[in-house]
């Protein structure tokens, strides 16, 4: 038997998460199969997965997750329904799930993220024409090693949305494949990173804009304190004849410290003739300036930080439509900003 | 109220003021004139406690307490208030949340009751009206897009809401207009009590024929070179800084 090569610094798309480093081959060869708890709401059916699942590009973690996770969870909406469902993984290792979303349809899927261990997710999520999809995602701080790769096909019209936040963890990896298909199908992706001493969060996202008038934003912030190191890492592709493409790319990092490390990677491929595409990459410190201005009217240091780092996180977070999850998120966030600043 | 005695402030490594000494007590408007590099903005850094500011000798003493011996928050708290030249923008935070937020802070450090939103969104709208300020602004991130004249009376606003001790107002009138330069200075002396101090820094006489002060003082190479009455600042505009500075010397 060969041993297992898990991916590395070695390999490009994983230069900045080095999975070998974070844990043994063996505890990744001999990992149970991941289940959740769900819990839905609406016209959600829960079933088996089919004996037949639909083509995806994952990454090479989500293939492997695929391959070795023989049952799964699927989740359906028909036609025209609605409904929520909520996530938790239950017990840690390799999962596989399904979602699928059809003509018309709309779902609110919910993950919280809190498992220790080592878990490696392959997810693929079909969108019909005109489905809607809104994704909220929280990674909850811990020592866990968590790779989740999302791989997305959109129809026509099809509408996908996904704010996630990521505390941190021993490794945490969030891959999203997404494939704008059809005519018209638009993905807004935003997230938030906030990473303490220990922590580290990679958000990989690779779009592809495979048909004409297709839209996708994409809007990232990143905080790293202490030893840390935030990533992102995004590739927009707009294929041959894909005229009419929109497409902007956001990319923010605020350090803390010496030893915290963000990497931001936008990268553009375009092949088509008529589109707008923007991308924007910064990373930076708090600004003394305004540190001094906020508390010359009053603020204590810690309050005037973990302030201007909300600020910072402003608008990404602002991205999440729904008030009341917005407002969980946030209470969430500013807990982290709150030991940050301390 | 304040003491400066033989003031001597560094920054990074270069004497800029040099043996100040000012007094001014409660009630009391001055004014410290000067040309462009003379120290004014080393002074009021100084006296809101902004890093890098190095106090190399002599000693500031506000109500009996040693200033420099505080942090920036503490001043506030205690009643020391600097409307800056350049207030800064932030994006993110809105303008009566930061009110709110700064209002609060400092009554949490004095051990006061805090005030909930309702009570500071009617405490702000009160003193927002004089100073033309209207409730679209307040709802904007912090000074983000406001107009040289919008940041200034937002200073003079969280000023009248503080209700500082001490406030010192650094180039207020830099980039307005007359007709701001009226609104702000309204704002200012309706603020005049005989509770609390102000000190008045500006390079021209401009803003002193609307805030008229107690004392002008004259402030040149690190030093207060003349003193006199409102009647310094006149005298000032007329001569111009040169003359001074040749007879002072």
């Amino acid at each position: 038997m060969t041993a297992l090569v898990l991916p590395n610094r070695r390999v490009e798309d994983w230069k900045y998460s080095d999975l070998r480093n974070a844990i043994e081959p063996e505890a990744v060869e001999f990992a149970p199969v991941a289940t959740w708890n769900v819990c839905l709401s609406g016209s959600v059916e829960q079933n088996d997965l089919p004996e037949i699942m639909p083509r995806a590009v994952h990454g090479q973690m989500g293939d492997m997750a695929a391959s070795r996770a023989k049952f799964g969870l699927f989740l359906h909406v028909a036609k025209g329904q609605q409904g929520a469902a909520d996530l938790q993984l239950a017990n840690p290792g390799h999962g596989r799930a399904l979602i699928v979303v059809e003509d018309d349809a709309a779902l609110v899927l919910r993950e919280h993220g809190r498992a220790d261990g080592f878990t490696n997710l392959a997810v693929d999520i079909v969108l019909g024409p005109n489905a809607r999809l809104k994704h909220i995602r929280e990674a909850f701080r811990s020592e866990a090693v968590r790779v989740s790769d999302y791989a997305l096909r959109l129809a026509a019209g099809a509408n996908y949305r996904a704010h996630l936040a990521d505390f941190g963890a021993k490794l945490s990896r969030t891959e999203l494949h997404i494939a704008l298909e059809g005519e018209g199908a638009q993905a807004d992706l935003s997230g938030v990173s906030v990473l303490g001493d220990g922590g580290h969060a990679d958000v990989t996202t690779r779009v592809t804009h495979a048909s004409g008038n297709t839209q996708s934003t994409q809007l990232f912030k990143i905080i790293a304190g202490g030893k840390s190191r935030g990533v992102y890492q995004g590739k927009v592709s707009v294929a041959e004849g894909a005229n009419g493409t929109d497409s902007r790319q956001t990319a923010k990092g605020l350090l803390l410290g010496e030893r915290a490390e963000i990497d931001l990677k936008p990268e553009l491929e375009i092949l088509a003739d008529d589109v707008k595409c923007a991308h924007g990459a910064a990373v930076g410190d708090l600004d003394p300036e305004s540190l001094f201005y906020l508390r010359s009217r009053g603020l204590p240091e810690a309050e005037a930080r973990a302030l201007l780092m909300r600020a910072f996180l402003e608008d990404a977070v602002g991205e999440i439509a729904d008030e009341r999850i917005r407002a969980e998120v946030w209470s969430r966030v500013e807990a982290a900003l709150a030991e940050l600043s301390a | 109220m304040l003491e400066i005695d033989d003031l001597h402030v560094a920054v990074s490594g270069k004497e800029i003021l040099k043996g100040l000494s000012l007094s001014i007590d409660a009630g009391e408007v001055h004014a410290i004139m000067g040309p462009n590099g003379s120290g004014k903005s080393t002074l009021s850094y100084v006296l809101a406690g902004r890093e890098g500011y190095e106090i190399t000798g002599g000693s500031i003493r506000y109500r009996g307490e040693d200033l420099a011996a505080m942090a920036p928050e503490e001043r506030a708290a205690k009643g020391v208030f600097l409307a800056m030249q350049y207030p800064v923008e932030i994006p993110g935070v809105t303008t009566m949340n930061f009110l709110k937020t700064a209002l609060n802070a400092q009554r949490r450090a004095r051990g006061e009751k805090e005030v909930d939103a309702l009570g500071v969104l009617r405490l702000v709208r009160e003193k927002a009206k004089a100073l033309h300020i209207s409730e679209e602004m307040l709802k904007r991130a912090l000074n983000v897009g406001f107009s040289g004249g919008e940041k200034k009376r937002l200073e003079i606003l969280q000023m009248a809401l503080f209700e500082p001790a001490l406030a010192i107002l650094d180039e207020t009138d830099s980039g307005l207009d007359i007709d701001a330069l009226k609104v702000v200075a309204d704002g200012v002396n309706a603020l005049r009590s005989p509770e609390r101090a102000m000190l008045v820094i500006t390079h021209y006489q401009r803003l002193l024929n609307y805030i008229v002060p107690d004392r002008v003082h004259v402030l040149y190479g690190g030093r207060i070179i003349k003193e006199g009455g409102k009647d310094l600042a006149h005298e000032l505009e007329a001569k111009g800084y040169a003359d001074i500075i040749r007879e002072a010397a």
